[in-house]
Parts: C-alpha cells; structure tokens; sequence
C-alpha cells in the first residue's frame, strides 16, 4: 500500500513534491553552509588573533626566585621557552665622527641565540648580522653608530662597560618586549624606551650579574615562553578560557615566585567579542532567511489542498483509516525530508566550498550540518503533516467553505498578534537602546561574556510583525475597496476590471498570503542586502581608520616621513599627500600618542568623518582647531578624568628635540576626538601641527598619508622605492589593514558570505513571488478552463493573471522594500558595536535591489505566461479534467 | 438543398470527424457527421454515455476543431468569434466560477463580449427569467445543483446569442424542476431567431423539441422527423 501510494505520488504530484524538497534544500543548505561558515571563521579569527602574538607568556622572576626552577615547572605546559635579561641602564656614549653622543636612560637586553629563532617575529636585522651586540635603530641614530662601532653602557653603581656593534636591529614589538609585567591591566601604557641594547646572553650576565647585586631593582629576569597553537579550541572564547587557565595554574605553581604576562589570553580576549558578534550576526543573516524557507515549504504543501482532499476521500472510500491516511502522509514527507535535506547538505558542500572556501565536514561544522539536515527532516513532517491532518478534518462541506469570501477572523487578528509583535521589537528596541546597544558584552580580562539574544528579537519581531500586519491590512484593504482597485484595473482589464475586483477581493486570504511572503522575502533580501553593504562600506572605513589613508608612509622622530613628502607627492597616482605629526606628550602622569596636523588640508588626504569628533561636526571641530593655534583635542576619557571644560588651559610634556628632555606646553582644550586615523582606539591627543614643531623645535612629520587615484596597493609600492633610501620608513596601504586588524570581525572575509547570502535572497524572492503565484494560479485552473471554455480570449484570461500576479508583486515588493529598509537601520544600529566607527549612513545597494526586483519580476513573468500557456491546451479538456 | 438555405444556416457540416488519442488508442468520438442547423431549429441529441454529444456540441460552438470534414458558420463567421457573444454553450458539468456572485457570473459573457448593453438590466432580466433573482448577490458554493444548472442557463440567454448549445442542461435537476428550466428556456425563445440544440438523453425532453437526432459510436443517426410541440 506504502509503496503503491508513494509511486502514484511520485507520478502524479511530481510539482508539489518537487517544490517541497527544494524549499527544504535551500533551508537546509543556508542554515548548514552558514554553520559551517561561522564555525571555521571563529577558528580562523582565533589562529589569525594568536599567530600575530609574537611571545605568548613573559613570566617576570620575582627578585630572589630561582630562575631555573621556574623555567623547569613552566616547561611541560610550553613548547617553547626563552631566558631573556632586562637592565635598566643610566645611558649610553659613543664616539664617532669626531663628536660625542650621549642619550638618556635605556635598557640591555640579554638574549640567547636562540631566541631569535624561536620568537622571530621580535627582532628584524636591518644591518649586520644577528649575533653579538646589536642596537636599536632609533638608538643607532641617536648615537650615530654603524657596524664595528664601540658603545659605553653608563651602568648605575658600577664602572661603564664597552661594547662593540655587531648589527642595528628593529624591534617590532617593542610595546609587549618592555611592558611592565604584574601592574594591574588598565594602569598607564608604559612608552617603550627610546635606547635599547641587546647582548648575547652570557655577555649580559658578565655585565649585569654585579648589577643586579650593586642595584637589584634595575636587573630582572624574564622566561619568554611560547605554548602549542594547534592544541588550543579552536573558539576564541573556548582558547582564551584555557590559555588564562593554564597561565592561572602556572602562577600557583610557582607560587609567588613570578608573575605572568599573559599576550596570548590578552590577544584571544580582544577577539572574544568579535566572534561572538559573529555568531550573533551569522543568527540574524539567516535566521530569517530559514523562517522564509520554511513558510515557502509550508506555503507549497499547503497548496493542493482540493487534490489532497480529493485523494484521501477515495482512500478512505477503499476503507483507509485517518491513521493509515497520517501515516501515509508521514511516509510521504518522510520521503520530502530525507531528500530534501540531502539535497540541501550537498547544496551547502558545494557553496562552502565554491563561495566560502570552506568544507562543511570539518570538526565543529558537521555539527551545524547534522543539526540543519535533521531541522529540514523535521520541517517537512510537520508541514505535511499538518496539512493533512487539516485537509482530514476539514472534509465538510461546510468547513470547505471557509475557502473563500466572509468567514471570520484568524485567532492571531483577534488578539491583534501583529500590534503585539510590532510593540514588543518596539520595546525590546528602545532596551537595548537605552543601554547603548551594549548587545555583546565581553569584559577585559574575565572570562565571562554574555550575549544579550533578547536584543535580536527586536528586528525578528519586525519582520513577523510587519508580515502580519500586512496581512492584515490588506485583508481590510482588499474587502473594503474592491471599487478603488476595480477602479486601478481598469486600464488593464477595461470592462471586466469590476469582476477582477471582485474575485480578488473575495480571495482576499489567498491573495493576502501570498503578498505577506513576497514582502517578508523582498524584506530579507532588502534588509541584509543593505546591511552587507553597509558593513562592507564600514571595513573600508575601519581599515581607512586603522591604516590612516589610502597609502600610509610612516617614519621615526629621527627619519620623519615628512622629508619625502615632495616625492611623494609627486609619485604618480597620488592625489594628495598631507604630513601629520605623531608625538607622545604627557597628561599628567599618562602617556598619551599626539597627533600633530594642519587642520585646514588634512582632509584632502584622508577622509575626516562626523563620528570622529563629539558634536558630529568634522568641518566644524576642524576650523576651530584652525582658528585655535593653541587648541588641543582629547579623548572623552582624558576630558572626564581631568574635569576639563572648553577653553580651560591644558598642560602637556612633549619631548624637545634639542635636549630629549619633556618639557611643560600650554595647549587649551576646545574638543573631543573620538577616533582619528592611524590613532588607538582609546586616549590621544590631535593638536596643531605648527604650534606642536615651535614648541618642541622639531618641525619634522613623522607621518604622511596619502589619497591615491590609482590603487593604493601600487602606489604602495612606488612609495616603498621612493622612500628607499630613507631607513626605517615604512610604507603600508589600505587593503594590508583590511588583512592585519586580525582581531576585529571586520577583517573576517564577508565577500562569499554576503554573495551567498544575496544569492539566496533572490532565490527566496524570486521562489516566493513565481511560487506562490504559480501554485495559487494551478490551484485554480479549473477558474481559467471555465473562462476560456465561455469564450474567453487569452488577452481576457491574461486580464485575470495579470490583474493578480501584478498586485501580489507590488504590493508585496513595495511592503518589503520598506520594512527591509526599517529591518537593515535597526540591525546597523543593534550592531554598532560591530563597527568601528558607527557607519553614518546605512548604504544602500541600488544596483542589487534593482536586480532583485528584476529577478522577481521575471519570475512573475514566468509563472503568468506558465499559466497563459496552460489554457492555451484545448478548453474542452480542461473542461472534462474539472 | 436549396442555396438560400445554405447560406442563412447556422452550421453547415459536412463529414465531420474528431478523433481521440487514449494512451495507445484511438477513440473516434465524432464519426463523419453532416448536418446543418437553421435559425429558430429546436433539435435534441440523443444519445448513451459516450456516444459523442458534447464532443458535437463542443464542434458546433467552435471550442474543439475537427480531425477531419468542413465545419463553416456561414451566418455567424470564423470559429474563433463564436463564443461568447453568438454562441452560448451550457456545459454538462458545474461551471460557475466560485469567486463571482450568481450576478456576476450572469454577466460575464456580455463583459467578455463587450456589448454595448446595459449589463444589469440585462442580467436582471435574464435570472428573472428562469425565477432566480433572489439568488442574484449569492455565491455558487451555497447553491444546489440544480440552482447552478439554472444559473447556468441563464448565463447562457444573457447575451441573446443565435445559437444556444446546452449539455444535458436537466441532467442534476429532478423531472418537474427540469421541466419547468425548459418551459422558461422555451417561453424566452419562442418569437426569437435563436436555435437552440440540447443534448440529453432524457425522451421527455427531447419530445420538446421538434427534432431528434441520435448518436451511437460517434455516428449521428439524424431522425429527420419533425414533431411540432404543443
Ligand atoms: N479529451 C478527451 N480525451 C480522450 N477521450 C475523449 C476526450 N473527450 C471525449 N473522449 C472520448 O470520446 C468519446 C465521446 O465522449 P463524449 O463526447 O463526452 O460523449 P457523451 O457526451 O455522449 O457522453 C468517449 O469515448 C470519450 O471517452
Ligand atoms: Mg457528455
């Protein structure tokens, strides 16, 4: 009986079933390769976040601790460990050239050979070779030594020593190098020094050993330790959760001996957020577009409901009970769910691999396969299901009834479920609105984080509720102004627009749903089509922020960039080349970056944005920093800690080039900055250029970023030949920041995302509007028969099509369209802590959603001719079919 | 056959044939029918299942092309312009459309057609001829079969066509309705140019007819004979 009731499904019911097991493929595949997609980007974000973290753990020795025993406890847990010496000298002397140079305090570092090949990324030869004495560059300069050189090491307490300079090295990471290990996180960014020298590791304890005995607080000792990567979660959340464990463990072995710095869990905890801002946004893509895959399958096996009812009365004519009738249906769409669900897994094989190069059979990701294939199985029970059980329980003739015109209300109007959903995203909008939109909360340095879903119900109550409320309103607006449309037909349907009128609006329900699904398909792929875009926008913002400009050209207070700046200017494919100084001054005891511009042209080589500037008036905050020679602006944080009000004098320490001395500047405060490009994301100063250059004698700019006409990655490279001969300048463009800022969930490559997700958009619309209209159209063929067998002429019967496929269209685009808009402002709002900056405008992606309204229509198209064509077949045997 | 008559004839067929495919078979459902049919003509066709009537019927009015033999209108032109204005065809089976009011589906023929009518008064006219003016603003789902027969028919007279075709027009309908549907039918046509053709296979009412033809196997037997009604 099975067997024979699936072969005369297969036979007759081809469409439908066919319908069905795509609806549950494309839900399936979305959910599966978006799974998998999220999965492997958080392992990426985790492996790009820790390969840049240079040295894992610095375990500072505490004064008197036995070093080796340490180094013994920490070697299990590592797979990599160093001894690396710390001295804090009174300066450093040489003799060249007939002069003599002294500097200030510096540091010796004691470093073994080996060091450099287990961190290499902490030390880069710029001249020389690797072993034996080496001086940092800006050293080198400040004392102007090469090769072969001799330097003296004024030692605190003890006799200066002499060293011979074996290469000048850069140090990348200077800032972890020489972090203070053991101050509690948030204390005053220490500035790295300005005179470094490395030994060898034996030569060091020659020279620091009775150091460290004349002066013990100069001299420390520090384990460098790198752990195995490929052994940490692959979550960011998960790692960071086991690398600060494992760093907590270690700490009370060596119980008080040392203590650690943990990079590593301080890198993981920065990326923590954004992966789960990745989740978060992954929850929302395709939440939607799953819930639209759904009601398409549900929209399909509803449909046909005269031939189901038509099947099950002769069933149970053959004496089938309404048992054996559900278990046949529970075959049937056990038979859809399997298939379309296996469809859908190789669907999302082949996009993960085509669009998001990644497999969706890897690890974590088969989770999200298994989990989507078994929601598609369940999905098609349940809309087979339920269908038959009504089409069984709905036989009467009167309950057949309810088909059309007057019947009564649906429970969800009576009790106004659409006011409701509408007021709930409402309230549940102006929640997290009220907290800031603080939707992802990942505190520094606990391992908590917590997510707030609840905030994503807002856009998911929008959407639900905008559908409904469509619904509803067209249901009124249909039966009330059946003159009004009959009045709009009428230059499509002459004299019959009256009857049209009147059986659309007697149709209203049918009608009316198949509008509420175009609208909620149109709303999703408006909403993520403007959302994508705007995120993509806002990368470039970001990475424009993060890198400065287009091109980017950096030098040292001793090789100011700003030395070049008229060969770069004149370097093909650049627009405009503007200097910006980059200084550190101190407010009070905090060291803070200062950023010297000329505040009138700097925007002609970067972008100046409203969001940088409190007030969200970048022309206006720029010509009063113009107009204030001494004007300064600062952090918000720095304007709350210092109690500053608009105009108050400010003193800043800025470093004089002619004794390296800091030296008390009047500034007086007229702003706040947000963010500023190249600038860190928490204090910094902006200040004029001019004033900065007379106040400390050094005209020079460390900084010149460049607006580019051609691509910035070629101008790049012209700059870098360009600049050659300057040493330590170092040239970057925009589309390396986008790749470096390896943390933020910006730098997470959305390109095959968002065209998976734009593609499936219009496949949803495109299946929403042809289906729907197709299946409503096949569900009354017996309606086209009659008309043409009266003798309607195909342009009359196209009247009807039309009339039909044309309002379900416009109106459902229309209503989409807008909610969409409504759907992508609240998600760029929800999701501003995504972004870096906020976007000030969502951007919209005309040319998109011109192809998408395209593709609809098309499939409008198609499916009304489809249907044109099939009264096309003689009346008279559709009049025997009926 | 004299030219005259000819040319004023409402169908002129000569060995018409139409044949089926069934699966791997043919079914000849129209077997070299000649005939014609005349102005203010009553004819009844008669007929088991499956002789062929509405096959015929389905020729006469244009909506079906024959395999084989001539099919002309001489007096009411090319097949294509037949329905709905000149030709009326009542089918055997429901043929209402369920989202259009009893009145609307009365209409529909006149606003296919686009005669320059007064479209109510004309469908007023025609319901309240087979009594069903109260059934006006109702829709098919809440009539009986019969009503929908009569409604049917009603949709048939609506737009005074020349030739009315009518496919077992009492078939749902008990003796005494049936009767009565074609008393009304009758009554409108009598003084009238229209003719009228009723497949049925009921002889009462064939007899109300002035001439019988029968079908067997696709094969049109004409009776020939003329009986005047009473
Ligand atoms: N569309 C069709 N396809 C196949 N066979 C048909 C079709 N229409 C009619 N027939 C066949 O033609 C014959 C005549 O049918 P029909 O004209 O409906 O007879 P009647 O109206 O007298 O019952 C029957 O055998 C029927 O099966
Ligand atoms: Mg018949």
């Amino acid at each position: 009986m099975i067997w024979l009731w699936l072969g005369g499904l297969i036979r007759e019911r081809q469409g439908r079933l066919v319908g069905m097991m795509t609806g549950i493929a494309l839900s399936v595949a979305l959910l599966a390769a978006l799974g998998a997609f999220l999965t492997q980007s958080a392992a990426s974000m985790t492996h790009r976040a820790i390969g840049s973290v240079p040295v894992d753990w610095q375990v500072q020795i505490a004064a008197g601790a036995s070093l080796p025993d340490i180094a013994k406890v920490l070697a299990p847990g590592v797979s990599k460990q160093q001894t690396v010496g710390y001295a804090d000298v009174d300066g450093f002397e040489a003799h060249t050239g007939g002069t003599v140079q002294t500097t200030g305090p510096g540091k010796v570092l004691g470093v073994d050979a080996q060091y450099r090949l287990d961190f290499p990324e902490q030390l880069r030869s710029l001249v020389g070779n690797l072993d034996g004495v080496l001086v940092a560059q800006q050293t080198a300069a400040n004392l102007h030594v090469g090769m072969g050189d001799s330097v003296q090491i004024h030692r605190p307490g003890l006799p200066s020593a002499e060293v011979k300079v074996a290469g000048i090295v850069d140090l990348p990471n200077a800032d972890s190098l020489f972090q203070a290990v053991g101050v509690p996180p948030g204390a005053a960014p220490q500035a790295p020094p300005d005179n470094v020298l490395l030994l060898p590791l034996s030569t060091w304890h020659g020279l620091f050993d009775p150091q460290a005995v004349a002066r013990p607080d100069s001299v420390r000792m520090q384990l460098h330790a790198g752990l195995a990567h490929d052994r940490l979660p692959n979550d960011p959340e998960a790692a960071f959760v086991a690398v600060q464990g494992a760093a907590r463990n270690l700490e009370a072995r060596i119980a008080g001996n040392g203590v650690i710095a943990d990079n590593l869990a301080a890198r993981l905890d920065a990326v923590r957020g954004d992966a789960l801002y990745a989740r978060v946004l992954f929850l929302f893509l395709s939440a939607p577009g799953c819930l639209l895959a759904a009601f398409l399958t549900i929209a399909v096996a509803a449909s046909g409901g005269d031939r189901r009812r038509r099947d099950q009365a002769l069933l149970r004519i053959r004496g089938a009970s309404r048992s054996q009738i559900m278990q046949l249906a529970a075959v049937e769409a056990g038979v859809v769910g399997v298939g379309g669900a296996a469809i859908g897994v190789g669907l999302a094989a082949l996009i993960s691999s085509m669009l998001l190069q990644t497999t969706i059979f890897a690890g974590s990701a088969a989770v999200w396969v298994a989990g989507a294939a078994l929601a598609g199985v369940l999905l098609a029970q349940a809309a087979i299901l339920i269908t038959a059980w009504r089409n069984l329980t709905l036989t009467t003739v009167k309950d057949a009834r309810m088909a059309l015109g007057q019947e009564r209300a649906r429970l969800w109007q009576r009790v106004g479920l659409d006011f409701i959903c509408l007021g709930l995203s409402a309230i549940v909008f102006w929640r997290t609105w009220s907290t800031g939109y603080q939707v992802v909360l990942a505190p520094e340095g606990t391992p908590s984080s917590s997510v707030d879903y609840i905030a994503f119900l807002a856009p998911v109550l929008l959407w639900l509720g905008a559908g409904l409320l469509t619904t509803r309103l067209c249901l009124i607006g249909l039966g009330l102004g059946r003159d009004q449309l009959a009045r709009v037909l009428r230059p499509l349907a002459g004299p019959l627009a009256g009857i049209v009128a009147a059986a659309i609006s007697r149709q209203r329900r049918r009608i009316t749903q198949g509008i509420a699904l175009v609208a909620l398909g149109f709303a999703f792929a408006t909403s993520t089509a403007i959302f994508n875009t705007t995120y993509h926008a806002q990368t470039l913002v970001d990475a424009a922020l993060t890198n400065g400009a287009d091109v980017t050209v950096t030098g040292t207070a001793q090789a100011p960039a700003s030395a070049a700046l008229q060969t770069l200017r004149a370097l093909p494919g650049v627009m405009a080349a503007q200097p910006m100084q980059h200084r550190f001054a101190y407010v009070g005891n905090d060291l803070q970056d200062l950023y010297g511009i000329d505040a009138r042209h700097i925007g002609e080589a970067t972008r100046m944005s409203d969001a940088y500037f409190a007030g969200g008036d970048a022309t206006r905050t720029l010509a009063l920093l113009a107009r204030t020679p001494d004007g300064v602006l600062v952090s918000e944080e720095t304007a709350k800690d210092f109690q500053l009000q608009l105009g108050d004098a400010l003193n800043l320490r800025l470093q004089n080039a002619r004794d390296h001395q800091y030296h008390s500047i009047l500034f007086h405060y007229i702003g706040i900055a947000r963010e500023f490009p190249t600038a860190p994301h928490d204090s910094f100063l902006v200040a004029n250029a001019a004033y900065v250059s007379e106040q400390t004698g050094a005209a020079g700019a460390e900084i010149v970023l460049l607006q580019t006409s051609a691509a910035p990655a070629r101008v790049a490279v012209a700059a870098k030949l360009a600049t050659a001969a300057w040493p330590g300048i170092k040239v970057t463009d925009i589309g390396q920041a986008q790749h470096l800022i390896g943390s933020s969930l910006t730098a997470i490559d959305l390109g095959g995302l968002a065209r998976l997700e734009l593609g499936f958009a219009v496949l949803m619309v495109a299946g929403a509007t042809g289906l729907i209209l197709a299946l409503g159209l096949a569900d009354r063929r017996r309606t086209f028969a009659i008309l043409s067998a009266l003798g309607a002429k195909p342009r009359q019967l196209g009247v009807f099509l039309w009339s039909e496929a044309l309002l379900l269209f416009i109106v459902g685009a229309l209503v989409g369209m807008l909610t969409g808009f409504g759907l992508a402002w609240m998600l760029v709002k929800l999701l501003t802590g995504v972004f870096d900056p906020p976007p000030e405008l969502i951007s919209v992606p005309w040319f998109y959603l011109l192809a998408l309204i395209g593709v609809a229509l098309l499939s409008v198209v198609a499916a009304v001719i489809g249907a044109l064509r099939e009264t096309g077949v003689p009346a008279v045997q559709r009049m025997r079919e009926i | 056959m004299d030219a005259s008559l000819m040319a004023d004839a409402l169908i002129q067929a000569t060995d018409v044939g139409r044949a089926y495919r069934q699966g791997s078979a043919t079914v000849a459902a129209v077997v070299e029918a000649t005939f014609q049919l005349q102005p203010k003509d009553r004819m009844a066709l008669m007929g088991r299942s499956g002789s062929g009537k509405s096959t015929l019927l389905h020729l006469m009015a244009g909506l079906d092309r024959p395999d084989s033999g001539s099919l002309l209108w001489p007096a009411l032109g090319a097949a294509e312009s037949l329905l709905p204005a000149k030709i009326a065809l009542v089918f055997q089976a429901p043929s209402l459309l369920e989202p259009l009011t009893v009145a609307e589906n009365v209409a529909l023929p006149l606003l296919m057609s686009g005669a320059v009518v007064d479209t109510d008064a004309a469908v007023t006219a025609a319901l309240a001829t087979f009594g069903l003016t109260h059934l006006a603003d109702k829709l098919p789902e809440t009539l009986s079969g019969g009503q929908m027969q009569c409604v049917a028919m009603a949709r048939a007279i609506v737009g005074q066509p020349q030739l009315i075709l009518a496919d077992e027009p009492t078939g749902q309908l008990d003796r005494v309705t049936g009767q009565a549907l074609l008393d009304a039918l009758l009554q409108h046509l009598a003084g009238t140019e229209t003719a009228l053709v009723i497949a049925t296979h009921d002889p009462a009412v064939a007899e109300r007819m002035t001439m019988i033809w029968r079908m067997d196997h696709g094969r049109l037997l004409a009776d020939g004979q003329r009986e005047v009604v009473a």
